[in-house]
């Protein structure tokens, strides 16, 4: 555990040193800049807006220290070679592969809660307004989606030879993880049976994104958020973050450092 | 060299928990789903974009941002003069779209349903966008009181009408659109007083030059009527 807590400080310390957060400012000015803007330009339900986009700007943050994150660290540690002093030290690559994904869910965390502090401070003490409890929930879906993200980004990187394709991998899994929700309405269309199993594998494969978006649904008054939904949101992050970690850890102990 | 084979213990886990996933992620497909989208008609709108936009909402899980997003095109094509030679006919379907996409942003029905009926007198289609937006928002007493309002403004019942009106601008976050219709409702039940307490209250708190010049424009013609004597009024 202490190792995984070193390897964890040490990868959050070298995120912070190469400006991550400066992501959270520039998100920051330019989302609460569209956010008013959109509010003001829209009649009604100003608050409303602005806590929506705010969620938005939540998640695109995250996930862009996340890509960040992914291309600068592939750079110094696979090909300026600085993982060689990572794994000389007593630390199995396991508990490496662990750290990191710990180290760089700290750094998305600070992001997407500076965030969401931020939207919650102005719509209460600028606007006047109140935060409901969905968009405390839909923060918290959000950053369980970010851990997901977080292992599946490690895992390509482990398994990647080049940052652009780390990077693209990454990309088109976030894209494809959100279509993800209308697989299961084309399977109940009349297709033909090779497309169908294709599309299950797809289904069973990819990342269910649209179980943490709950910001698309904060008001829809059919929404049921109890403690048995609650349960398997978790549940599936922490099983799919499971499987990939493991495919992951696999491709880092297959790889050969000369 | 690759120490894979201290790795055996994880194996049986990493089935277990994929099998896991797959289970938990179609079940969490429905509490995503619990209905199939509804797909409506494109209308008079183009039906290559409406699609688009339809498929970039549904698909990228930003469907609430794009809602938004489409709600500003609604309301620059219905700020857009050039729009007035065919009466918004497209007013409809824009509305229609967006709140497809964003099926609780209650402006989309009380601004649009107001625009309709009020200013474009297409009474059919803003009581058909209300009630899909009661049937969305049951919870929205606004959009009810306005689907009341606008039952008695088609019979040319004043009188049950101002009340209804009258109760949605209490509630709050009712449309300015909606304080000039009851003004102007006021006056055709010929509830003079109460239209030019309404119009000078407008003028005192609006920010909008466009509504200060309409109710300057009220107030002037409602004093033109509280001034004129039966006599002159008969006057050709």
């Amino acid at each position: 555990m202490k190792k995984i807590f070193h390897v964890t400080t040490f990868t959050l310390r070298e995120l912070i040193r190469s400006k991550m957060l400066y992501i959270w400012f520039l998100s920051a000015v330019v989302f609460c800049l569209l956010s008013y803007l959109l509010s003001i330009l829209s009649f009604g339900e100003v608050h409303k807006i602005f806590m929506d986009l705010g969620l938005v700007g939540m998640e695109w943050s995250g996930t862009l220290v996340l890509i960040l994150s992914l291309a600068v660290t592939y750079n110094t540690e696979f090909e300026q070679k600085a993982i060689y002093l990572q794994l000389a030290k007593p630390v199995t690559r396991g508990e490496y592969l662990l750290g990191r994904v710990f180290g760089f869910f700290a750094v998305i965390s600070l992001v997407v809660i500076g965030m969401g502090l931020l939207i919650a401070g102005l719509v209460i003490f600028v606007g006047g307004g109140q935060v409901t409890n969905l968009f405390i929930d839909s923060s918290v879906f959000i950053l369980i989606e970010m851990f997901v993200l977080t292992t599946i980004g490690l895992a390509f990187q482990m398994i990647g030879t080049s940052m652009v394709g780390v990077v693209l991998y990454f990309m088109f899994t976030v894209f494809l993880g959100h279509c993800i929700g209308q697989v299961e309405w084309l399977l109940n269309q009349n297709l033909a049976p090779a497309v169908k199993t294709m599309l299950r594998i797809v289904h069973f494969l990819l990342p269910n994104l649209e179980a943490f978006n709950l910001k698309d649904r904060i008001y829809d008054p059919n929404l049921i958020l109890g403690w048995v939904q609650w349960r398997e949101v978790l549940l599936y992050g922490f099983a799919y973050s499971f499987v990939v970690f493991v495919i992951g850890w696999i491709n880092l102990e297959k790889r050969e450092f000369m | 060299m690759a120490n894979v084979s201290s790795l055996k213990w994880a194996v049986p886990l990493t089935v277990i928990f994929f099998f896991t996933q797959i289970f938990l992620s179609s079940k969490l497909d429905h509490w995503v789903h619990p209905e199939p989208f509804e797909t409506s008609q494109a209308g008079q709108l183009d039906p290559k974009i409406v699609s688009s936009l339809r498929a970039t909402a549904f698909l990228s899980g930003y469907k609430v941002l794009i809602g938004h997003a489409f709600w500003i095109k609604v309301l620059q094509y219905y700020g857009d003069a050039d729009n007035r030679v065919d009466h918004f006919a497209k007013l409809y379907d824009y509305c229609r779209l967006a709140s497809d996409l964003n099926p609780q942003f209650l402006p989309v029905y009380t601004y649009g349903a107001a625009a309709l009926a009020y200013q474009v007198n297409r009474m059919d289609e803003a009581v058909k966008l209300l009630q899909k937006g009661i049937l969305a928002n049951p919870k929205a007493n606004n959009l009810k009181l306005m689907l009341a309002a606008m039952t008695y403004h088609n019979t040319a019942d004043y009188e049950k009408e101002i009340p209804f009106l009258e109760l949605q601008i209490a509630q709050g976050n009712a449309p300015t659109m909606l304080v000039n219709i009851l003004a102007n409702t006021y006056e055709k039940a010929g509830r003079v007083d109460d239209a030019i307490r309404l119009w000078s209250w407008i003028l005192k708190t609006t920010d909008s030059d466009v509504q200060k010049y309409e109710a300057t424009l009220g107030l002037k013609k409602l004093y033109a009527i509280k001034n004129t004597t039966p006599s002159e009024k008969v006057k050709p």
